[in-house]
């Protein structure tokens, strides 16, 4: 079985629609730029991939990560033209809902589809807004059950809260949905703005303080972290009334259970060769793979080790990038966006390259790694990696539309 | 698809057969003033209180966060000391909204008092959220998919219904799904603001599996998980949760009169609401003659009720398993 991905939406540093994005990344550019967010005094990591979009600059606000979601599912929706323009101005829920779906008309016919939100912060910014800067928070706005359905209608939203693996987690979820019969269309999301407890936590242990994501680089330092949301809308296959953009091949989704934060390769290796079976492929039919790439001294070493593994006696072998150079690690959503970012390579033949990847970390020797400026092909088949905290990983496998 | 239940997982069209249903087998509360599941269809607590994070500095227990520990201690009652036998094929499905709240505020005072140096290395995971089911993992090595719900009060009973999604999908042949509500500061102030007296410390487990992996193993299916509706209003979860369902509803588990109103008894259970009801219904199918439970979580107004949230109602049908008899062991397990 496969699935269509018939829409797409994204938002980050860079810009706020997908071929814009995929565009600038081809063009080697990097969002990352001194910490907006929070008083740089108190943070030895000086550098982030903020999308600067605060009313006042330099004043934090709640909510962001809620709002690049509504947008981003928007977009995906009218890309899908399962929706005529940007998001519906519905009040709030407490307002419209008496009896029957508030909002969701402009939307017409989509209150019925699930939204899956694949987030490793939810909106725990705002809750340290609330915390220590007294702004408001209603418990329900911990999740994003509330904007989805104040834009669309929808009260099928489940927030898929699985690390940095969540948003390719959901695409699991959800081609599962439409496999069982449960659903014929479904809208996979992912979205994460910063927080200071999640940026403090990964500035504590990394030394010393990296200042930009430089996968597979022997000068890298390690993640900075990046903000960002993005959607797709995935159908069953050959239901959809316009062209797809690319077709869901296979997703698998595995736990290390061995450290709480050093990826295992025989792990990260098992779920790569499960997401070729559940695909029906064979290493050699892979054109290129878009890693994790979190540019972490451990997780560059167990990827260069599983592509080593799986794809060793292949020549020569798939082409390999990371778009955490360009965007940052946008951590909940990272996996989409890097699965968006494979989807328009095999639309457009031109895949990124990592951006300022200068000397390759000697592991990965003998991968084809894209560096210095796009790589040209006529590719079929993306592999693309995501790796979260706590062991839990999802590959996934996507085709050129047919 | 307008008109199909999101949330059915019938596969056939022509319905799933009741013995390929997933079955749960076993339960585990961690809950101040709970033995048990048996305990929660008592309209009076029966058991001592105690301190549910009782052994905190025990094996496993250091160093963890508060609702890791509850969720651990629900875990190992749940298993009753028998291991998994294929925990490569077991997945793991929490639930919980407010699990890592206490460490995302405690980083924030600690950054604005002493900077980022003052932040202990060791506490860092813990600020993501899915940091419980993480440790659950690790303890027990289970690795199948590891997924994280934070999806508000229907999250526990979504809980139940992602986990046998996964048993459908073939991606699992068991999982351990966990609910789990620490009460910490951050918690007591957010419930506290929004018009709550209680609230949840605790936490709750089911063991889920396939009905073949529950007799290749020798143990007993006490609830079938028979189907599951998600809609703005409570009525159409129901029809969701019941369209392949003739027989009579024995008893509601649900917020508000007329059932076993779990929260009148616990206080706000938000993301462990579904997962302790759904322990009630096993236990109740021990104790009565009940045929069916419908668990409902959720709440249709968005205003004032419960946690005033907006992603609708989760209805979750469980029936009694065709083995099932009345009067199972109670089971007095300590870990």
């Amino acid at each position: 079985m496969t699935w269509d991905i018939v829409g797409m939406g994204a938002v980050s540093c860079l810009a706020d629609e997908p071929r814009a994005i995929h565009e600038a990344l081809c063009r080697g550019e990097s969002g990352v730029a001194p910490l907006r967010a929070f008083d740089r005094a108190a943070f030895r990591v000086q550098n982030a991939y903020e999308i600067d979009d605060r009313a006042v600059p330099g004043r934090d606000e709640p909510g962001r990560a809620s709002r690049w979601l509504r947008a981003a599912v928007a977009a995906a929706l009218a890309d899908a033209g399962l929706a005529d323009a940007g998001p519906a101005d519905a009040g709030p829920a407490d307002a419209a809902d008496t009896d029957g779906d508030p909002g969701g008309s402009r939307f017409g016919g989509i209150a019925d589809i699930p939204v899956l939100v694949g987030t490793t912060l939810r909106e725990s910014r705002s809750a340290e807004l609330w915390w220590r800067d007294g702004s408001e928070l209603r418990p329900a706005d911990l999740h994003f059950a509330r904007i989805m359905r104040d834009a669309f209608g929808t009260v099928r939203t489940h927030t898929v809260a699985s690390a940095c693996a969540a948003s390719l987690y959901a695409l699991g979820m959800a081609t599962d949905l439409i496999a069982l019969g449960a659903a014929e269309t479904v809208v996979v999301a992912g979205t994460d703005s910063l927080t200071e407890s999640a940026f403090g936590g990964l500035d504590r242990v990394q030394h010393p303080a990296p200042r930009s994501v430089r996968p597979f680089d022997r000068d890298r330092r390690g993640m900075v972290m990046g903000e960002g949301a993005v959607a797709v809308v995935v159908r069953r296959a050959g239901t959809h009334h316009r062209p797809a953009h690319a077709r869901v091949r296979g997703v698998a989704m595995n736990c290390d259970a061995t450290h709480p934060t050093v990826p295992d390769p025989a792990s990260v290796t098992s779920a790569v060769r499960e997401a070729h079976r559940r695909a029906a492929i064979r290493p050699e039919d892979v054109d290129l793979v878009v890693v994790h790439g979190s540019g972490t001294h451990h997780n560059d070493v167990v990827e260069s080790r599983v592509l080593g593994e799986v794809f060793g006696p292949v020549r020569p072998g798939p082409l390999v990038t990371s778009i955490k150079s360009g965007l940052g690690h946008t951590c909940g959503g990272s996996g989409l966006m890097s699965l968006v970012v494979a989807v328009l390579a095999l639309q457009s033949g031109v895949l990124p390259p990592i951006t300022d990847l200068r000397r390759p970390i000697p592991e990965a020797r003998d991968l084809r790694l894209v560096a210095g400026g796009p790589a040209l092909g006529d590719f079929t088949t993306a592999q693309i990696h995501a790796i979260g905290l706590g062991g839990i990983n999802a590959v996934a496998v996507v085709g050129k539309a047919t | 698809m307008p008109g199909t239940p999101a949330g059915r997982w019938a596969v056939p069209p022509d319905g799933t057969p009741p013995e390929t249903s997933p079955v749960i087998t076993g339960c585990g509360l961690a809950v101040s003033g709970l033995r048990d599941e048996y305990d929660l269809l008592e309209p009076t607590a029966t058991g001592a209180e105690h301190d549910p994070d009782a052994g905190r500095a025990g094996p496993g227990m250091r160093h963890k966060d508060r609702a890791s520990r509850l969720a651990l201690h629900a875990v190992r009652r749940a298993l009753a000391g028998a291991a998994l036998p294929d925990p490569a094929a077991t997945a793991v499905v929490v639930s919980s909204n407010f699990g890592n709240l206490d460490t995302v505020c405690d980083f924030t005072d600690t950054i604005a008092a002493e900077t980022v140096t003052g932040l202990s290395p060791i506490r860092v995971p813990h600020m993501s959220s899915n940091v419980t089911a993480g440790w659950v993992a690790l303890e027990h090595s289970l690795r199948g998919p590891n997924i994280t719900l934070c999806s508000g009060t229907t999250s526990g009973l979504d809980a139940v219904f992602w986990a046998a999604t996964l048993l459908a999908a073939g991606r699992a042949e068991a999982a351990v799904v966990v609910g789990v509500e620490p009460d910490t500061a951050p918690v007591a102030r957010l419930h506290r603001e929004h018009g709550a007296r209680s609230w949840l410390d605790g936490a709750a487990c089911l063991i889920v599996e396939k009905p073949e992996h529950a007799r290749a193993r020798g143990v007993r299916p006490r609830a079938v998980i028979t189907g599951y509706g998600r809609a703005a209003r409570r009525d159409d979860a129901v029809r969701q949760a019941t369209k392949a369902y003739d027989r009579p509803l024995g008893l509601w588990v649900a917020p508000g009169p007329g059932g076993l109103d779990l929260t009148a008894r616990l206080g706000r259970c938000s993301g462990a609401l579904g997962v302790l009801q759904c322990a009630a219904a096993a236990a109740r199918f021990d104790r009565s003659a009940d045929d069916a439970v419908q668990a409902v979580a959720g709440d249709e107004h968005t205003g004032a009720r419960t946690e005033g949230d907006p992603g609708g109602v989760a209805a979750l049908l469980l029936t009694r398993p065709e083995s099932g008899h009345p009067g199972g062991d109670r089971h007095d397990i300590r870990v």
